[in-house]
């Protein structure tokens, strides 16, 4: 099996990224992100139940919650806050156009959950 | 012009540099393995963004057929949600492990991240079981069984896939073939186990939550 002799190079927590992109948060870091992610989602599901919440305050409500718990897991768990910027624009850059795409196919079929028919 | 004992020292110059090159990283200093992930993943991206904009545009189109609101299980699906969630914890967790040379912690870790992918993939053939069985939904029922099978489906194809990836980097670390210098590899494993976290975050909340 071909090793990569990068890897044995420890770096400390929090610390910036190195040239090849490896930077890494502590593990007290990475329970505290995985609290807060939880918590988020018990907040998601129990915002179905409020009476009477109207309809765009919740769809508001729940798509920035879900942003932000994307926002996390990319972040910390998959070191992008500590990697490349090179890293960053590889996925930030498509997912810009993931998401171009999921409105022009709802404009494409008049399918727009917030705006009146 | 340089005379032949330059040339001889540029050759045991250029000799030890190549002994110390690491064939992984690109021109750029990164580790090609994880530039390819990104890439694959940004492409991914846009994949079940072209799903997710197909569920949305056939939302409340079907002619007939059972509606999302009849069929889905919330507490099961917020279940899964919070299994994959705990898996993605698991899994730096792994990492860190690894880093550290705690080889058999790693593994259990990454043990413990693949059953968590099992346990909701089995959840997730329970709930199209359930679909199917209990109310005739299925591919052909209608849009909404064809553009919500053909997305999650798709994504559990993913957990799928990374549960075994998961599965063969346990399976080495039995065999003691698991070391710091496999960091890389297994982080490049892990990138994918979280893109199929946060593609499950979209789904819940866009698929799912919202009425």
């Amino acid at each position: 099996m071909a090793h990569d002799p990068h890897a044995a190079v420890a770096h400390p927590p929090d610390a910036p990224a190195p040239a090849h992109g490896g930077g890494h948060a502590t593990v007290k870091t990475y329970v505290n992100v995985a609290v807060i992610l939880v918590v988020i989602t018990a907040i998601e599901v129990a915002t179905l139940y409020v009476p009477g919440i109207p309809k765009a305050l919740l769809v508001i409500s729940l798509l920035l919650m879900s942003a932000a718990k994307f926002v996390l897991v990319v972040g910390f768990f998959m070191h992008l806050r500590y990697d490349h910027n090179i890293m960053r624009s590889l996925f930030i850059g498509p997912l810009i156009l993931a998401i171009c795409i999921i409105v022009a196919l709802m404009a494409l079929f008049s399918a727009f959950i917030l705006l009146p028919r | 012009m340089a005379g032949p004992g330059a040339h001889g020292e540029a050759a045991v110059h250029g000799a030890a540099a190549h002994a110390h090159h690491d064939p992984n990283i690109g021109t750029t200093g990164l580790d090609n393995r994880k530039v390819g992930m990104w890439i694959f993943l940004g492409s991914d991206c846009m994949f079940f963004g072209s799903l997710i904009g197909t569920y949305l545009s056939y939302k409340g189109k079907s002619l007939g057929g059972p509606t999302p609101a009849e069929v889905f299980n919330i507490p099961l699906t917020s279940y899964s949600a919070a299994l994959l969630l705990f898996s993605s914890l698991t899994m730096v967790l792994a990492l860190d492990a690894l880093k550290a040379n705690r080889i058999k912690a790693s593994a259990w870790w990454l043990f413990a991240t693949a059953m968590a992918g099992l346990h909701f993939v089995l959840n997730q053939v329970y709930e199209f079981a359930e679909f199917v069985l209990h109310y005739g939904l299925t591919l052909h029922t209608s849009l909404f069984g064809s553009s919500f099978f053909v997305l999650t489906g798709f994504h559990g194809a993913h957990v799928t896939g990374g549960v075994i990836w998961l599965l063969i980097w346990v399976g080495l670390a039995m065999r003691g073939k698991l070391d710091p210098r496999d960091y890389t590899k297994v982080e490049v494993a892990g990138l994918y186990w979280h893109f199929v976290d946060i593609v499950w975050i979209a789904i819940f909340t866009i698929i799912y939550l919202i009425p």
